[in-house]
Formats: structure tokens, C-alpha cells, sequence
């Protein structure tokens, strides 16, 4: 093969690279498009590709309106289950890990946990929940989310834990550490990536969910996409409100994306590869 | 004696220790996973509605309902078959999006970025988007299309009956292609190196190399990813409760759509109790004998 | 006649400069060996033969056509890899059948020369196996197995033995040896291992950040290195370079510590001032047994292996080992008396590296 050819084929690699990407990302540039175009300009037809300019207006009204609380709320729930879900989940899957606890069953339980289409147990979770009287508050959103990430949690971190060689950890007995500190001082560290990366795919699920939201809020804890969908009304749509509302909850994502692109292909390659 | 001190003990005890981590996990899944489940069950032989609340044992009425029920199967055949359109085209193009990125290239980490976005975003955000994309009249796909024919089309995407699954399909092949691009990336990376030299030299054809070492190299991650990707479609649920809700009538109806309908709408407690159970028993039984496939191809 | 030919070869990956102006002529036949530490350009120069990397410039040629346009599977070439690179999916059989498959060959003609090179590598009973079902050195005849069968111009071996371990690496080494002298076709063979290098070559070629440092028959190289890399490299335990100073006259050596012995080899080319870099192989050191001896050391550490024993000791700062006979007392802390054989030690300059 001579240089030649080869350029062509990086040029021609490169101009395909190009155009799915912008096939990728249209969607979501519309999306953009739409959260600071002028009424006049979403309404305009044929449509406005490009916005004449950078109008907040479709933001401002959220937050006059309180609507970006939803935001905040989404941002509460994520973070809070994410730590807890992480927490619990690094020692139980350590623990089954480390001491084969529950043997196979106990694992493949857990996991088959996460098959179960939320739709089917909803129900029964929304009497727990109003028995409990946590519906419609942080409390019981953020125990939900804990509750239903653990079983991905727990699986994720079996396989990092497990590639953590065994004499590291006796090595530290050895010198004198408990378990418990054996846990924290040299498994957690020798586990941060996979930790982070995990913890990343935890929250950007939560971050996420809208079924769950849908049920088990009201008014006081509604996250950021049941907001969404409220503007789709019978009568008529509100596309600012929309465009903005969605954009508050993509913005963190391409943030996610753009500092912790490692890690989200680590945790998606991994779920496949290792499990 | 303190507590403190013997949850120090317990923690030093190898037997007490190993229970103590995996408590709290246990503890919430048993509440969040088993009891519903149980409730599930129960409620499924009782006889729950809006106006009743039948709790004596109703026998299997509800699962002698399922079978007359044509709203579910047709709300089964929908989810059965889009699940059958999507993913062999998010495979394809998963593969083609994988080999295009397997040897490097400059930029290409921006690239992955981008194309990795749509996987990473709310549901919801990507079916209102599809929906304004899809929009017949402000909506810029009808303006592609009708440049590209040259000619003004109107084309109600969501609402045409012949036109809203098209549309639902390319919302969701446009987030979750990625998943399986990253996945099948993965996969073809580790694909031994020395292997397909050994193949080169040994001057295997395309088709020969890619028969005989690559796809049983990924087979067993491709083989993972689909059904976690099966198992998604199955719940397939924000992205139609924005797009259609699930209309035009019950056209768009998947099964967590209509279970959602029975339950929150109809208040059908104990009937859609029985429809949950049934999709749980399939998906189970499902998941069980690909997983023997496996181990027996294996 | 496919002899192969290198032409000033020369390898860039971006900014680094991998083999630099090689050229070599490979006669029919020849076995021989690429030898060098790690990152020497090696494993590099293989590759391109191979055509698995392509070279920055110069050429190759195999039977007087020029290869360097043609992949891989046109070059007629049979490669064994280190990792092996056994297809996991497909039994023994298929591996080995491969090549032929791809090139299209009938069943019979592949049935027939899957038999004959199982026979020949002994393999035949773990035909219908998987490569993973095999220990090290099976798949390692299977992986030359799969070259052998097809009737190459040339074969390439990247470290082949590199993942046996000690004992099997000995035997294979043999095996080798015999299969070159049988199937009398070319062998390039790359190793970082200065015993395979001597005792598979006919020709050892010796390379250095990409350059050929010497290259000839193995006790050639052995015998009379060109340079101190060359010495050192080849040998174990490696040669000791010891810096002395020629007294005036020439008749004797002075060595750091104020030790002098009578010299009595022969310097071509006089270095200036008198100084320079002694190498003495531990094998031409022996216990002085009469009255004379050449030097005196403090013996620090005795190492027997049964059939020889090392003993080490510091010569003016320089750490020494010197190979002695296992049925003379040696023992630690004590002082000896040695012998040199002069004849056979060499010369460096001291600036250069380069053998007088």
C-alpha cells in the first residue's frame, strides 16, 4: 500500500467521522436551537435553522416560575442515592466478592434484580410508599433510586474488586490494619476508577429516570423531566419552555461527557464485557 | 458491654463482617425488589379496581382475562417487533460506527464524545426532541425530506398510523446506536492483534477473517450487550410517553405503556398486577434460555 | 533462488527513528538470527519483512523482486508469532489448515499436509483439541506447525520461546535447529536472548537503536567483538571490562589498584597515553596453581552450579566474576591467586567502545 492511499483513506475516514456526528449531534443542536429562539423564530415556517440570537427568555421563565426547581430536585435525588447507592453497594459487592458470600445465588439474584421492567412493580411500590407516607418527598425518591441502582451497582463493582490481586489485602493484614480499614485503605483506592465510573452511570440513571418520578411525586419533589413532559399540553405545546427545561437536563450530561468521557466508555464497555 | 465495641468485635470476626457489608444492600433490595413482588402476587388473585377493594382470594380470574385481552397482545406484538426492528439495525450500525473508529484517527476522542451524547441524555429529553424534530410543520425533518424530493411534503410523523413507528424507531436507534458502538469498539479492540496478522499472513480473505476470528471473538460481548439491550426495548416507555403517548389510539402501545394505562389510569389494580407477573414470568424464562444457549454453545 | 534483500531500510513511527539505514543479504537456506535488546529495531525489521509494517524507505527484495508493495498474504512468507497467535475458536487441525484454506488448496492436499507436519512436530494426537486445551509448548509446535505447512519462501519466528519456560526452552531450541536442517528454507528468527542467538545462528546479526552493530558467524561475533556493546552482550555471565594503563615499554599491565601482570598479548594500534578498557571472559580466568600467578583478589561471593562455579570479586571498584573450575576449593573471604589467559582477552578504546 503506498502513503498515498493511505491519506485518502484517513481523509475519507475522517469526512464519514464528520458527518455522523453531525448526524448525532442535530438533534440536540435543534433542541439548543429551540431554547433561544424568539417565539417568532420556533413558530417561523419554514423553520429558522439558525437563531438570530442568544435570548435567555425561555430560561428566565423557569426559574420566575419556580420551574427550575425541578432541576434542583432532580440534582438532590441523583446525588444523594448515587453516594448512598455506592456506598452500600462497594461493601456488598466486596463482600461477596471477598468472602463468596450468598455464593453464586446471591449475585445472580441481585443482578436479576435489574431485569424486572420498572413498570411491573410500580404499582406495588407506589402503596408501599403512600403506606409509608414518603410519597411526593426527597426521602422516598432518593430511597428508590438507591434501592434500584444497588443491583447494577453491586455488579459493576464485583468485577473491579475482583481484579484487585488478594495478597495486596493480606499484605495490609498483615501489617496490622482491620478489615474495615483494609476495605477503605486499600480496596477503595485500588478500585477508584471503576468506583468513578460506576458512580458516574449511577447518577446519570437517576439523573435520568422519569417512570419513577412520574409515579411517586406531586408537586413538592417533581424532577426535571416529569417538567418536560407537563409542557406538552393537549391544547398546546410550550416549545421554549421545552427547549430550556431539556436543555438544564442535557447541559449537565455534556459536562459528564465531555470531563469523564473515560470513564463512561469504561462503565459501558465494562457492564458487557466483564458481566 | 457498648455497642461500639462489639461491632469492633463483629468487624474483626470474619463470619459477622462479610453479613454486615452485604446487610444494608440486602435490607433495601429485599424492600424495594422482593416486596413489591410478593404485593404483586397477592394482589394479582385478589380484586382491586377503582370501585372495589376485593382482598379475599379471587382465584385466577385475572390470568383467564390476559388471554381475551387483545389491547395486551397487541401491546406484546409491538414491543416483540420493534424489538426485533431495532436491534439488528443498532447492531449494524453499532459495527460500521466501531470500525470506522478502530484504527486511530485525529480528533477522534471528540468524535466518540459526540456521538456517546445521545446514550448519556434523558429519555424523555430524546423523545421531545424527536418530537420537535418530527414536528409537521416547524419540525426540520419534514424540511430535509422535501428537499430532497423537491417537493413540500406534510408528513404527520406522529400521528400518521403507517409513520409513528418509523419515527419512534429512529428516536431510539439514534440513542442507543452509540451503546452499541462503544460496546462493539471494546470488543473489536480486544480482538487479539497477532491473531489477524497471523491471519494476514496466512492470507485469509475478509470474509474468512471476520468468520473465523472476529465474530467469535465477540460474540460472547455482543451476546451481553443485546440482551441488555433486549431487556430495555422491553420497558420501552418514555421515549413513546412523549412522542405518542402511545397513539395514535393504541398503535403505539407497548407493554410497560398499557401496564401503566391499567394501573395508573384505569386503576385495574389486580388485572394489571396479573399483566406485570406475566411479563416478569416470560422475561425470566426468556433470560433463562438464552443464558442456556449460551453455556451450551459453550 | 529467493534470497532475501534489504536495502538501507529505515522505520520512523512519528519522530522516532526505529531502524536506521539497514541493509542485509540473507542467502537461501541461511538461518539466521536478529538479535538486540529491547527496542533495538528488531522486532521492527521483521514486521516489514513481513509486510506488517510498512518501511519510511529503502527496499526489500525476495528473490530479486522488490516486496515492499505487496501485503502480507502475496509475500509468500510463513510467520510464527510470540503470543503464538493460535485462532482460539478453531481445533488444532483448522489451525494448522488454515493458511492452506485461505489459499483455496483441496481437501486431500490439506488433509496430507496437516499430517505431515503433525508428524513431523509430533502433534498428532491433540489434532481435534483446542489451543486452549494445550500446555505452552504444544501450541508452540502447533503455531510452527501452521508455518511449516505452507510451502513458504521464508520463515519468521518473533521470540517463539519466549513464553516456554527454562527446560522446554532448551529442547525447543533443539527442535528448531532440526526442523531448519529438514525443511532447508530461509529462517529469520528474532530473539533477545543472547544464547538462542549462539546456538541457532549461522549468521548472527546484532542490532542497536536500529543500527546493525556487527553482524557474522556466532563464535565469530564470540571471539572477536567489534565493539564493547558487543562483547558485553554476547556471553554469560558477560565479559568484564576492566580499565588498566599499559606500562611504559609494553611488558606490563597496571590495573587501578596498583596491581600489575605481565602482558603479554598483542596491541595493534598502541592507544594514546597507554589507558585502556581490558575485556577478560570469566571462563578465561583459572586458580593459578603453581608459583606464578597473574593476579590476587578477595573473593567476595561463590556461586557453584555444579558444573562450574562463579566466583565474583571487586578489581580496583570494578565488580569481576571469573568462572573456575567446580573441583577447586573456592571459597568466600579468601584470597586467590588467578591466571589469565591472556591470549584471548581483548582490548577496547576507552573513548570509543571500539576493539583494537
Amino acid at each position: 500500500m503506498n502513503r498515498g492511499a493511505k491519506g485518502w483513506r484517513l481523509a475519507a475516514r475522517l469526512a464519514c467521522a464528520v458527518a455522523v456526528a453531525a448526524m448525532f449531534l442535530f438533534p440536540i443542536y435543534w433542541l439548543a436551537a429551540i431554547s433561544i429562539k424568539t417565539p417568532e423564530e420556533i413558530f417561523a415556517y419554514p423553520p429558522v435553522w439558525i437563531p438570530s440570537g442568544f435570548r435567555l427568555d425561555g430560561y428566565a421563565t423557569l426559574f420566575r416560575d419556580g420551574d427550575a426547581w425541578a432541576v434542583w430536585n432532580s440534582l438532590v435525588t441523583a446525588g444523594v442515592s448515587t453516594v448512598l447507592a455506592m456506598v452500600i453497594g462497594f461493601i456488598a459487592a466486596y463482600s461477596i466478592v471477598r468472602f463468596r458470600t450468598g455464593g453464586d445465588h446471591l449475585a445472580i439474584w441481585i443482578i436479576s434484580q435489574r431485569m424486572i421492567p420498572p413498570i411491573c412493580v410500580a404499582f406495588p411500590i407506589f402503596l408501599l410508599f403512600v403506606s409509608l407516607r414518603i410519597v411526593d418527598t426527597y426521602t422516598g425518591l432518593i430511597m428508590l433510586y438507591t434501592a434500584f441502582n444497588l443491583p447494577y451497582v453491586i455488579w459493576m463493582m464485583r468485577g473491579f474488586i475482583q481484579e484487585i490481586p488478594l495478597e495486596l489485602e493480606q499484605s495490609a493484614l498483615v501489617d496490622g490494619l482491620s478489615r474495615w480499614a483494609v476495605l477503605w485503605k486499600v480496596v477503595l483506592p485500588m478500585s477508584r476508577a471503576g468506583f468513578f465510573a460506576t458512580a458516574v452511570f449511577t447518577f446519570i440513571f437517576a439523573w435520568n429516570d422519569f417512570l419513577f418520578a412520574l409515579i411517586l411525586t406531586r408537586s413538592d419533589v417533581i424532577t426535571y423531566p416529569v417538567q418536560v413532559t407537563g409542557y406538552f399540553g393537549s391544547q398546546s405545546t410550550f416549545w421554549s419552555k421545552i427547549g430550556a427545561m431539556s436543555m438544564l437536563g442535557v447541559l449537565p450530561m455534556i459536562f459528564v461527557v465531555g470531563t469523564m468521557q473515560r470513564f463512561i466508555v469504561r462503565g459501558f464497555s465494562m457492564g458487557a464485557v466483564k458481566g | 458491654m457498648s455497642q461500639s465495641t462489639s461491632i469492633g468485635r463483629a468487624l474483626d470476626d470474619e463470619r459477622a463482617f462479610k453479613y454486615l457489608l452485604i446487610a444494608p444492600a440486602v435490607f433495601v433490595i429485599l424492600l424495594i425488589g422482593l416486596y413489591p413482588f410478593i404485593k404483586l402476587i397477592l394482589t394479582s388473585f385478589q380484586n382491586i379496581t377503582m370501585f372495589d377493594d376485593d382482598r379475599s382470594f379471587n382465584g385466577f380470574i385475572h390470568y383467564a382475562r390476559l388471554f381475551g385481552d387483545d389491547r395486551l397482545w397487541e401491546s406484546l406484538l409491538h414491543t416483540a417487533a420493534f424489538t426485533a426492528a431495532a436491534l439488528p439495525i443498532e447492531i449494524l450500525l453499532g459495527y460500521l460506527l466501531a470500525l470506522l473508529f478502530l484504527d486511530p484517527m485525529p480528533l477522534k476522542r471528540l468524535f466518540v464524545a459526540v456521538i456517546l451524547l445521545p446514550t448519556v441524555i434523558s429519555p424523555i429529553v430524546a423523545g421531545s426532541t424527536w418530537r420537535l424534530m418530527f414536528d409537521h410543520r416547524f419540525g426540520p425533518i419534514n424540511q430535509i425530506i422535501a428537499f430532497l424530493a423537491g417537493e413540500e411534503v406534510k408528513l404527520l410523523w406522529t400521528v400518521d398510523p403507517f409513520l409513528v413507528w418509523p419515527a419512534i424507531l429512529v428516536a431510539e436507534v439514534w440513542q442507543w446506536t452509540p451503546f452499541m458502538f462503544l460496546i462493539l469498539l471494546a470488543a473489536l479492540s480486544n480482538v487479539d492483534r497477532e491473531q489477524l496478522e497471523s491471519a494476514q499472513i496466512d492470507g485469509a480473505s475478509w470474509l474468512m477473517t471476520f468468520r473465523k476470528i472476529v465474530l467469535p471473538a465477540i460474540t460472547p460481548v455482543l451476546f451481553v450487550a443485546v440482551l441488555i439491550r433486549a431487556l430495555d426495548l422491553v420497558r420501552l416507555f418514555d421515549v413513546i410517553w412523549t412522542m405518542t403517548g402511545g397513539g395514535p389510539g393504541t398503535r403505539t402501545e407497548t407493554i410497560s405503556i398499557y401496564a401503566y394505562q391499567m394501573a395508573f389510569r384505569e386503576f385495574e389494580i389486580s388485572y394489571s398486577s396479573a399483566i406485570a407477573f406475566l411479563v416478569i414470568f416470560a422475561l425470566t424464562a426468556l433470560v433463562i434460555f438464552a443464558l442456556r444457549r449460551v453455556e451450551i454453545a459453550r | 533462488m529467493p534470497n532475501l534483500q534489504l536495502r538501507n531500510v529505515d522505520k520512523f513511527y512519528g519522530g522516532v527513528h526505529a531502524v536506521k539505514d539497514v541493509s542485509l543479504e540473507v542467502p537461501e537456506g541461511e538461518f539466521i538470527v536478529l538479535v538486540g535488546p529491547s527496542g533495538c529495531g528488531k522486532s521492527t525489521l521483521l514486521r516489514s519483512i513481513a509486510g506488517l509494517e510498512e518501511i519510511s524507505s529503502g527496499d526489500i527484495a525476495l528473490g530479486g523482486r522488490s516486496i515492499v508493495d505487496l501485503p502480507p498474504r502475496d509475500r509468500n512468507i510463513a510467520m510464527v508469532f510470540q503470543s503464538y497467535a493460535l485462532y482460539p475458536y478453531l481445533t488444532v487441525y483448522e489451525n494448522i489448515a488454515f493458511g492452506l484454506r485461505a489459499r483455496k488448496f483441496s481437501d486431500g492436499d490439506i488433509e496430507r499436509q496437516v499430517k505431515w507436519a503433525s508428524e513431523m512436530l509430533a502433534i498428532g494426537d491433540y489434532l481435534q483439541r483446542y489451543p486452549r486445551e494445550l500446555s505452552g509448548g504444544q501450541r508452540q509446535r502447533v503455531a510452527i506447525g501452521r508455518a511449516i505447512v505452507r510451502e513458504a519462501d521464508l520463515f519468521l519466528l518473533d521470540e517463539p520461546l519466549s513464553n516456554l519456560d527454562a527446560k522446554l526452552r532448551d529442547g525447543m531450541r533443539e527442535e528448531i535447529k532440526r526442523l531448519h536442517k529438514q525443511l532447508k528454507k530461509t529462517f529469520i528468527y528474532v530473539t533477545h536472548d543472547q544464547i538462542e542467538a549462539m546456538t541457532l545462528a549461522e549468521r548472527i546479526v546484532l542490532l542497536r537503536d536500529g543500527i546493525v552493530e556487527q553482524q557474522g558467524a556466532p563464535l565469530e561475533l564470540f571471539e572477536r567483538p567489534k565493539n564493547l556493546f558487543v562483547a558485553g552482550f554476547l556471553g554469560s555471565p558477560s565479559m568484564n571490562f576492566i580499565e588498566v594503563e599499559l606500562e611504559e615499554g609494553g611488558a606490563a599491565l597496571r590495573l587501578p589498584d596498583g596491581q600489575s601482570l605481565a602482558w603479554t598479548g598483542s596491541l595493534t594500534l598502541a592507544p594514546e597515553n597507554g589507558e585502556f578498557i581490558w575485556g577478560v571472559r570469566p571462563e578465561h580466568f583459572s586458580v593459578a596453581s603453581g608459583e606464578s600467578s597473574d593476579l590476587e583478589a578477595l573473593i567476595e561471593v561463590v556461586q557453584p552450579t555444579g558444573s562450574r562455579t562463579f566466583g565474583s570479586f571487586s578489581l580496583a571498584g570494578t565488580h569481576v566474576v571469573a568462572e573456575l573450575d567446580a573441583r577447586t576449593e573456592v571459597a568466600a573471604d579468601r584470597k586467590i591467586a588467578l591466571n589469565v589467559d591472556m591470549e584471548r582477552t581483548a582490548c577496547f578504546d576507552k573513548l570509543t567502545g571500539e576493539a583494537f
